[in-house]
């Protein structure tokens, strides 16, 4: 724990900055690197989404910034509090545990009355604003978020003391914990590490037994992946050299999702190194195996305008930017078609582990 | 007081008939409503001009319901009435004709007879009034009634009492047949307007089933009106038949010279040269062809001085904006006092005012408090010049958006208010009026303006502190638990550094929003 001192002490000297500051009568303010998509720049050589020099400055003094001041000041003394007392909330904690409402008599005596926040999304901007103003991670300070991951297949873990056998869960699956650098790999003896966008999917290929056959480990974050499942695919593909290769919808969403995996979020850019995991290949469902793998018209969407807009967005990215990415698009674009991997099923029940196969074996994965 | 009336008598009885509805009195709501306002008139008539500081007290009771009979009791601490001269004052309808102007509220004597005439044909009951002139010895008391067939007072009855405290004043009741219900609001309207219009008047007013005080707000009073003469553009053939009357044997320059305000024996002779007459004519040679002439010609000269305004008695900026702040208990005032201007030889002032917020609640279009000579208008608010100007007003330029609280008050003093109608309950569209009226609104509303605009900086002074202050102790308490400072110490830095920003400190804020808004410091108090 003595990480945890280290990191409560540059809390508590950033917080004393902002102190000192208000006593001798300087106005506090904030230095903040910018979350923004203007302030995301793609790392050409480490091949991901970096956060850029840009910074805001959060003032006391300013009207527009006032309130978001008093709720980073508000989360600073929440986590520093936990920290003190060594417990780990969840970024759910936090919400509630600073949700309380200001009353604030006017000089005229009328009375106002306002929440420090309202929703838990604006509590988790100011964590993360936290994260990326003092440079210290949310898991570094001990608070985490829901985990969603699930892992199943020859992989042994030790959590705790305990070892835990990834293979012998049955038709359930091994949850991820909160902090995934804690969880100490014992054993790995897989080919390849098989990323499933759905829980639906990742689910029939446990109970179908795929991951045996195939000797892959299978991984689901339940759609958008989090911070502990992504750190985890990272590290099997860097600490053990496993090839990550990702499997979603055949849809922009299922294509951003990879794209999360593999470079990195905008809205987490800052987290990247830790994150992202560059070498993942894109197993499908791509755009063009509608015609590919001749998928019948009734298995086949219509796109809508937000899957039509969001496959523009992914076009203009600069991590999309090579032939095969832009052949795959301008087909989605052209045709608006879409479909789920359950589509697959459409030649029979076991097709879909055909696919994965026929996928991997002859490269017919996009990078 | 030296008033010189010249009467000559009337066949009342027929006088009354023709009279009646042009004076109020067609239904016994309205005869309600102008019986109070004739006497409560006369008592200011008895006062003010006097500067003595008017207390009137109205006291009106049923005498009996099956009937519609009440009693109406005005009293007030005027000059009083020599004894001699009460029952012709009360009992005599004169025909009176003065030639000195000035302005005043009622001409006293005319409306008084109408009152007088309608209690004795609704109820037969006979006029009680006490009265006591100043310094006099004795109190007189008589019970009059009007001898309709010779227009002679009868008297019924009269006593005499020692003034021992020295009162002075009038004190009249009557009975008529009147309509409470109907005229009760009219009533309490038209004294509380009279009150906003005379905040140096105390007024006390009890009703078949309520009460009411209205507070004297100020000992000032305007100043009364001066005497004067009538301005040549201003008379009529009659009037100067009656003038002749009084000077047969002065020439005509002398009788211009004598008469009229601002004519000089130079400006007479002037004018007569322009007009082809004779100056050394004797007035009483006269034709009466010759006289409509004159008349003619004196209405035509352009040569004449302005009339004077000496003769008029604005209510003045101060005493309006007293009157309008604590009877209409409005936020603010803004009145305005325009210069002196004529019309046909008649010399007018416009007032106006500019009631704001408080107790006045948001209308669509501004509530009007309408006045002519200080006496409230209340009916006929359509036919009004003053409407039309305050509907045709550019509010908007003037930060003002409906629904807004706002109340307008119009005065217009004159030796002659132009009527609308025989009601005398609205003011005729006269260009020079309307256009004085415009201005007034003008220059009022151009007060507002400035208040409003100053009032929207404080405000948004306020809110910009507000919304910065009210996450200091949050602040304070956090940075606290993170760092061990002192708490209090941080916030009271925080508090400064805010204060340093915006430039004064929450006690200047709070003192300069309070002393705008008094309404706001209610509101807040009221809430919980």
């Amino acid at each position: 724990m003595g990480e945890r001192a280290r990191f409560l002490k540059q809390l508590e000297e950033w917080g004393a900055e902002l102190a000192k500051s208000a006593l001798s009568l300087r106005e506090p303010v904030m230095e903040i690197p910018a979350r923004t998509l203007g302030n995301t720049v793609w790392d050409e050589r480490a091949r991901m989404l970096k956060l850029g020099p840009e910074k805001i400055r959060r003032r006391f003094l300013d009207v527009k910034e006032s309130r978001r001041f008093m709720q980073t000041v508000l989360m600073l003394s929440l986590i520093v509090e936990a920290m003190r007392a060594d417990v780990f909330p969840t970024i759910r904690d936090l919400y509630y545990n600073g949700k309380h409402t200001i009353v604030f008599k006017d000089p005229l005596g009328r009375v106002h009355r306002e929440n420090t926040w309202d929703e838990q999304a604006e509590s988790n901007g100011v964590i993360e604003d936290i994260e990326v103003a003092t440079n210290i991670l949310r898991e570094e300070m001990g608070v985490s978020a829901d985990v969603k991951g699930k892992v199943v297949g020859p992989i042994v873990v030790r959590s705790q003391g305990y070892e835990l056998d990834a293979s012998k869960f049955g038709e359930t699956a091994l949850s991820l914990p909160v902090n995934v650098d804690a969880l100490e790999i014992i054993k790995v003896e897989a080919s390849y590490v098989l990323v499933i966008e759905k829980d639906a999917i990742f689910q029939r290929l446990v109970r179908e037994k795929f991951w045996s056959q195939e000797n892959a480990v299978l991984i689901t974050a339940k759609g958008m992946p989090d911070r502990a499942t992504r750190r985890f695919v990272k590290r099997l593909n860097e600490e053990y050299k496993l090839p990550v290769y990702v499997l979603t919808d055949g849809d922009p969403y299922g294509i951003y999702i990879y794209s999360v995996y593999k470079s990195g979020s905008i809205k987490l850019s800052y987290e990247s190194e830790r994150l992202a995991t560059p070498n993942a290949k894109f197993l499908g469902v791509a755009p063009l195996d509608i015609e590919r793998y001749k998928i019948p018209d009734q298995f086949v969407i219509k796109a809508t305008d937000r899957d039509v807009k969001r496959a523009q967005e992914l076009l203009k990215y600069p991590w999309f930017q090579n032939d095969v990415w832009r052949k795959e698009l301008e087909y989605f674009l052209k045709s608006k078609k879409k479909v789920e991997i359950e589509a697959l099923s459409a030649h029979g029940l076991k097709y879909l582990h055909d696919y994965i196969k026929d996928k991997i074996k002859n490269n017919k994965f996009i990078d | 007081m030296a008033i010189t009336y010249a009467y000559e008598a009337l066949p009342v009885a027929e006088w009354f008939r023709r009279n009646r509805e042009i004076a109020g009195f067609q239904n016994p709501a309205r005869a309600m409503y102008q019986t109070v306002r004739e006497l409560v008139e006369n008592s200011f008539d008895a006062t003010e001009p006097y500067g003595i500081l008017p207390n009137i007290t109205v006291s009106i009771r049923p005498v009996d319901e099956a009937k519609g009979w009440y009693s109406i009791y005005v009293e007030d601490n005027g000059v009083g009435i020599p004894g001699q001269e009460i029952p012709n004052v009360f009992g005599r309808v004169f025909y009176s004709s003065k030639y000195k102007i000035k302005q005043h509220r009622g001409v006293f004597g005319l409306g008084l007879k109408m009152v007088v005439l309608y209690a004795q044909s609704t109820t037969n009951r006979p006029l009680l009034v006490r009265s006591a002139a100043v310094r006099s010895d004795k109190i007189y008391e008589y019970r009059i009634m009007i001898d309709t067939t010779k227009n002679e007072p009868i008297i019924v009855d009269m006593k005499e009492y020692n003034n021992k405290y020295k009162w002075h004043g009038t004190a009249v009741k009557v009975v008529i047949e009147g309509n409470w219900l109907n005229s009760k609001k009219r009533i309490e309207e038209y004294l509380r307007r009279t009150a906003i219009i005379s905040p140096y008047s105390e007024i006390y007013f009890k009703g078949p089933d309520m009460e009411m005080v209205l507070k004297r707000r100020t000992i000032k009073m305007p100043t009364p009106p001066k005497e004067g003469l009538p301005h040549p553009k201003s008379v009529d053939v009659d009037t100067v038949k009656q003038m002749i009357l009084e000077s047969k044997t002065a020439t005509l320059a002398e009788f211009l010279a004598k008469n009229f305000d601002g004519v000089g024996e130079g400006l007479a002779r002037s004018f007569l040269e322009w007009a082809a007459l004779d100056p050394n004519r004797s007035v009483g040679s006269l034709t009466q062809d010759e006289i409509v002439l004159l008349v003619e010609k004196m209405k035509a000269y352009e040569g004449w001085r302005r009339p004077r305004a000496d003769w008029l008695s604005p209510a003045g900026q101060e005493l309006l904006e007293v009157g309008a702040k604590s009877i209409l208990g409005a936020e603010a005032v803004f009145a305005v006092t325009r210069k002196p201007s004529s019309y046909s030889g008649y010399p007018f002032i416009v007032e106006a005012a500019i009631a704001w917020g408080g107790q006045i609640a948001p209308v669509d279009k501004p509530i009007l408090l309408r006045y002519a000579n200080k006496i409230p208008l209340l009916y006929d608010e359509g036919a009004d010049v003053a409407r039309k100007v305050v509907d045709e007003f550019h509010w908007d330029s003037y930060k003002v958006k409906f629904p807004a609280p706002v109340a307008v008050i119009i005065h217009v003093c004159s030796t002659k208010i132009p009527y609308a109608s025989a009601g005398k309950e609205a003011i005729a569209e006269i260009q020079e009026i309307e256009e004085e009226m415009k201005l007034a609104l003008r220059d009022a509303a151009r007060k507002l303006r400035i208040y409003l605009s100053r009032k929207e900086k404080e405000m948004e002074m306020l809110n910009r502190y507000t919304s910065l202050a009210k996450y200091v102790d949050e602040i304070a308490r956090d940075m606290s638990i993170v760092t061990g400072l002192d708490r209090e110490a941080l916030a009271n830095s925080l508090y400064k550094l805010i204060e340093n920003k915006l430039g004064l400190t929450a006690e200047e804020l709070a003192k300069h929003v309070l002393s705008m808004s008094s309404s706001i410091k209610e509101e807040a108090e009221a809430a919980p």
